[in-house]
């Protein structure tokens, strides 16, 4: 059923995307591999196919875009899943050197019967304003407010963040970069159990394997999720919120014209509010706590170095400590009983990318590792992650165009 | 077989692709114009460059040891995507026109600041800064749903 919805709306990109003058159509491929799906202790190793077709128009200031990608798992087959979003933005300039942004977008993830739970319908809004204070200050201002609404309404949420942000630029090659968050997630999760249908064995979820590689982190949970039975809730019927402000620095040096480096470092706090899922398995299964930037209280450290070498080569390192602390989220023994401590994991990530552009196409090579040491016991885990992949921009022009 | 069917037109499409729509008249990406650039960037502004098109952001850079500026385009979605700076130091590839008052004009393809390349067209000069995930021209996300 799923699968044949999605059918139509590959069919209705393409067709759009082959009939509009001045459009984009991006194909990209990424293959992913990893001896740790769902970054617990029971390692279960992975390999994910992904493909997505995006699309772009201009129309005057405003632009559409649509993107539809496939993520196929090959042992795991079951979590196997369609993906597509399409929307709408438009830049409005306030004086030269000034100007405001904004977007509208849904975006869904399909899954087949066996992990329906986990489909999902949402949308999103954004507005920005961006402005040279002066020609090496910038300060900007964003907002982005969020819906999703799951199969299984436990996880649907809605969620709001603001960011102000100013940089400076020095002649010494140095950039410092100043930044304040807001944000605010309130899960409408109803409180009650719901009894449905427990997953198979190593049921799992399930956020976007399409991503790009660099700096994502983003995870998999859920292994022990059981079908929404079972959680523990917390207090009452009705939603809700956890709330965190942040701060953040970076500094960044260019040296020559080949290499650049930056550091830098960010404290966030939870200022209302908690993690509504006492039990790690419910809020785990949604996105993995350690890549959700509501979730959690603590710092985090991150160095990089590019390196920009000839033949459009470019290779990027990166190291990040993260120290994260989960409110209401209590640690649970192997024996699945509460320790009676709130979840903390301490985080050691590299990366490494490597890319490479030709003519018509940009292919890439992408190895992360990461050493998490956890007080609850199923999230003490090390593994590695690779992926490779490539981008080609199918061009919709005859010659090299305008815009 | 049956369940393959719908595959068909969309390898059509694809192939199609490439054929599809019309260039537009007059200011284009011309490879046989392609020159490297070098230099200072001195002043940054979003500008309307296209009739039709969202406003691109446009440098004007002081060419390295000439003491003369060179007018380089860069992209609508760079505004928000990318902080260029005045001061920077910046060189790259594009696309050299001159006007007839003999102002110089570069449509950009590539630009390395910072120790970074961003690859803004493709070698035939197509736009790379629209499509895919991360072609939008909004600044960067809060993260997805």
């Amino acid at each position: 059923m799923i699968t044949g919805k999605m059918r139509h709306i590959v069919l209705l990109v393409l067709l759009v995307a082959v009939s509009a003058q001045g459009a984009t159509v991006t194909l990209t491929f990424h293959q992913h591999a990893t001896q740790n799906l769902f970054q617990t202790n029971a390692s279960v190793a992975e390999q994910i196919s992904a493909f997505s077709l995006a699309f772009n128009q201009d129309i005057s200031a405003l632009s559409l875009f649509a993107n539809v990608g496939y993520s196929a798992f090959h042992q795991t087959g079951g979590l196997s899943y369609f993906a597509a979003d399409l929307g709408l933005d438009h830049l409005v300039p306030a004086g030269a050197k000034s100007a405001f942004y904004f977007a509208a977008e849904g975006a869904g993830a399909f899954f087949g019967r066996e992990y329906e739970a986990f489909s999902t319908l949402g949308g999103s809004l954004t507005g920005a304003f961006k402005t040279y204070l002066a020609p090496s200050s910038i300060m900007r201002v964003q907002w982005q407010g969020m819906y999703a609404s799951y199969a299984d309404n436990l996880f649907n949420f809605l969620s709001h963040a603001a960011l102000l942000s100013i940089d400076k630029y020095f002649p010494t090659r140095t950039t410092l970069k100043a930044d304040a968050e807001y944000g605010y997630k309130y899960f409408l999760h109803p409180f009650v159990p719901v009894a449905a249908d427990p997953l198979p064995e190593g049921g799992a979820v399930v956020m976007g394997a399409g991503g790009g590689g660099w700096g994502s982190g983003a995870g998999w949970g859920g292994q022990r999720y059981e079908g929404g039975n079972g959680f523990i809730p917390r207090a009452g019927e009705g939603g809700a919120g956890i709330g965190h402000v942040s701060v953040s620095a970076l500094a960044a040096q260019g040296v020559g014209d080949v290499i650049g480096l930056s550091a830098s470092a960010m404290r966030q706090w939870v200022v209302s509010g908690e993690n509504p899922f006492m039990s790690i398995e419910e809020f785990y299964l949604v996105p993995n706590p350690s890549a959700d930037s509501f979730s959690w209280d603590g710092h985090q450290l991150t160095g990089r170095i590019t390196l920009d070498l000839p033949w459009s080569v470019e290779i990027k390192t990166g190291y990040t400590y993260s120290d994260k602390t989960y409110p209401g989220v209590e640690s649970m023994g192997l024996d699945g009983l509460p320790l009676g401590i709130v979840r903390n994991d301490v985080r050691h990530l590299f990366e490494a990318r490597l890319e490479k552009s030709f003519r018509f196409f940009s292919v890439f090579l992408a190895y992360s590792h990461i050493d998490n040491a956890s007080t609850d016991p199923l999230f003490n885990w090390s593994s590695g992650y690779v992926m490779g992949g490539f981008q080609w921009n199918l061009p919709a022009r005859r010659k090299g165009g305008l815009s | 077989m049956r369940r393959k069917a719908w595959l068909i037109p969309v390898l059509a499409a694809l192939a199609a692709v490439p054929a599809a729509g019309q260039t537009a008249p007059g200011h284009y990406y011309d490879v046989d114009k392609e020159v490297r650039f070098e230099g200072t960037v001195r002043e940054i502004v979003l500008e309307p460059r296209y009739k039709g098109a969202a406003p691109f952001l446009v440098l004007r850079v002081e060419e390295s040891g000439k003491k003369t500026m060179v007018t380089v385009e860069i992209s609508p979605s760079w505004f928000f995507g990318e902080d260029v700076h005045g001061g920077e130091k910046v060189k790259g590839i594009g696309s050299l026109s001159e006007g007839p008052d003999g102002t110089r004009t570069i449509i950009a393809r590539e630009l390395q600041f910072r120790g970074e390349t961003l690859t803004l067209r493709d070698k035939r000069g197509f736009p790379s800064w629209q499509g895919g995930p991360k072609g939008r021209r909004g600044p960067k996300r809060f993260g997805g749903l």
